[in-house]
């Protein structure tokens, strides 16, 4: 374990991330894990670290790190100005840092969540076999921070994903779904507008992601009995605005869940930004498992 | 001889991840179902679950493998033979005495519950502690266990505005359950007292207190005997 950055500058929201935490959700423990699954596992298949390697998480850019020591790194996920010593650098391809070298993540352009992993990823505590960060009990990464890494090999050559073969993060989306269990419960003409109506991302954070478009509504109004919830679950509140939760999103949950978003279409879910628009697909039943 | 219990609804909720539900209803006996049934399925999906999540009238299992990985056929007959065969339909639980204390600096909200309910304090206390309950299920914080049932002369609504912070350990009542806080948290129950025992501690030897099924019923400390527990840090 050897210190590798220090945040000079705290963006919006970081966070170290592992593929998450499993085994847990029985007792109330999300899974957490990364919003961008794509990204992620890129920045790992680039660096040709193990899958389970943690990496750092960004909302919307805005951090700075002085690097402590040499190391060598990939930026993936949302389009964004980076800059290394004043000079931009090129995502999606590995770079080096050496020591004192100042690494800027400046505007996203494209997509809301950034990727930075150091070649072996980032060392933190393992909390209940997982070192994805815990937000209720584990630290946040502020100014002062000190991200480690683990003593691993160097890569002697840069490698990087061709540019075909990186994401691209559009401003509108379309997303596969499946029917959720209270999906009957809502009135005709709302299901059918939850079908037809692209709604437009109004905020949100790891837990979940809000929706604005259309009002639905239940058929009469009925308690729900909470029960588990997942990544891609919309759930839709009193107010009849659409929620989907995201990676850290609770285990259970009380609100009529309406649909769930197929598990390969999250990553598009979770590069969405302000004003950005989602419409959603039912899955042919014949397709559905 | 038993009754038995009519194979769960099926549904699947994403590729990896399957709905089992019950009646809907809360009650004894879907609890006593869906105990078994989660069970069941742990031991019989055995290496393709991932984990599950056991609520009220569902179970939520997470898979490692698709769709065409589970035979619901092959599930249903094995179910059906459980319940012939089995006698033991009781879930095996654990009884828990939990202390809290009920002095007014942890019972936050007593007086809004005394003047629902129309009840004194010493009665309240009293039928709060009346009866073992069912930890029915976790979640919404990491730890935070939903008991049930309340007496119903302790029916009282959660909170209009939830409190932005609840200290841990609280205990509260709100609608037919009573729950323990686990963490300092934003909440909407009414806090009625609070017990000197960490429920969740990431670094202890039992990460967790309560477990789904557990029997659990409060006896009442003084607030002397609430920071000697406190103190030797349980």
């Amino acid at each position: 374990m050897k210190p590798l950055l220090i945040v000079k500058k705290q963006g919006v929201y970081g966070s170290l991330q592992d593929q998450g935490r499993y085994g847990y959700r029985e007792y109330g423990i999300p899974l957490s894990g990364p919003m961008d699954k794509v990204s992620f596992q890129a920045a790992h298949y680039i660096l040709n670290n193990e899958k389970n390697q943690t990496t750092f998480e960004m909302f919307i850019g805005g951090f700075e790190f002085e690097a402590i020591d040499d190391g060598i790194y990939v930026l993936t996920g949302a389009k964004c100005r980076c800059l290394l010593n004043g000079v931009p650098i090129e995502m999606w391809k590995t770079f080096h840092l050496t020591k004192g070298d100042v690494l800027s993540i400046k505007s996203v352009s494209h997509g809301s969540v950034v990727y930075l992993t150091p070649k072996g990823g980032f060392q933190t505590e393992s909390i209940l076999g997982s070192s994805s960060c815990f937000p209720l009990v584990g630290e946040a990464i502020n100014e002062g921070s000190i991200l480690y890494g683990k003593n691993t090999g160097t890569l002697h050559y840069t490698r990087g994903l061709y540019a075909p073969f990186r994401p691209i993060f559009k401003s509108d989306i379309t997303v596969r779904i499946f029917k959720g269990p209270h999906f009957e419960l809502f009135t005709e003409e709302s299901q059918q507008q939850f079908l037809q109506v692209a709604f437009q991302f109004s905020g949100g954070n790891r837990m979940g992601y809000y929706l604005k478009g259309s009002i639905l509504k239940l058929k009469k109004m009925k308690d729900i009995f909470s029960e588990a919830t997942q990544f891609g679950t919309i759930q839709v509140p009193q107010n009849g605005e659409p929620i989907i939760l995201m990676a850290d999103a609770q285990t259970v949950g009380g609100y009529p869940i309406i649909a769930t978003i197929h598990e390969e279409d999250l990553h598009k879910v979770a590069q969405m930004r302000m004003f950005n628009t989602i419409k959603f697909v039912l899955m042919e039943e014949d397709v559905c498992p | 001889m038993q009754r038995k219990i009519d194979f769960p609804h099926t549904m699947w909720i994403s590729q990896h991840t399957i709905r089992f539900a019950f009646r809907e209803e809360i009650s004894q006996e879907n609890f006593q179902a869906v105990q078994q049934f989660n069970r069941f399925l742990k031991k019989h999906l055995q290496q393709n679950l991932i984990e599950s999540v056991a609520s009220y009238h569902t179970v939520t299992a997470y898979l490692k493998q698709t769709k065409d990985s589970i035979d619901i056929n092959f599930l249903q007959k094995q179910w059906l033979i459980m319940q012939v065969a089995t006698k033991d339909n009781e879930v095996i639980s654990r009884k828990l005495q939990i202390p809290i204390c009920y002095d007014e600096e942890f019972a936050l909200d007593m007086d809004r519950v005394m003047n629902y309910t129309g009840l004194s304090f010493e009665n309240i206390k009293k039928i709060h502690m009346s009866k073992s309950y069912s930890v029915y299920l976790i979640g919404f914080l990491p730890g935070f266990p939903y008991l049930g049932d309340l007496d119903k002369e302790l029916f009282v609504p959660r909170l209009r505005k939830p409190r932005s912070s609840v200290s841990a350990s609280s205990v509260g009542i709100g609608g037919f359950q009573t729950g323990i806080y686990p963490l300092d948290s934003p909440g909407g129950w009414n806090i009625i007292g609070k017990t000197p025992l960490n429920l969740f501690d990431v670094h202890g030897k039992e990460i967790f207190i309560f477990s789904l099924g557990d029997q659990v019923q409060f006896y009442e400390i003084t607030k002397q005997e609430f920071y000697e527990i406190k103190s030797k840090g349980v």
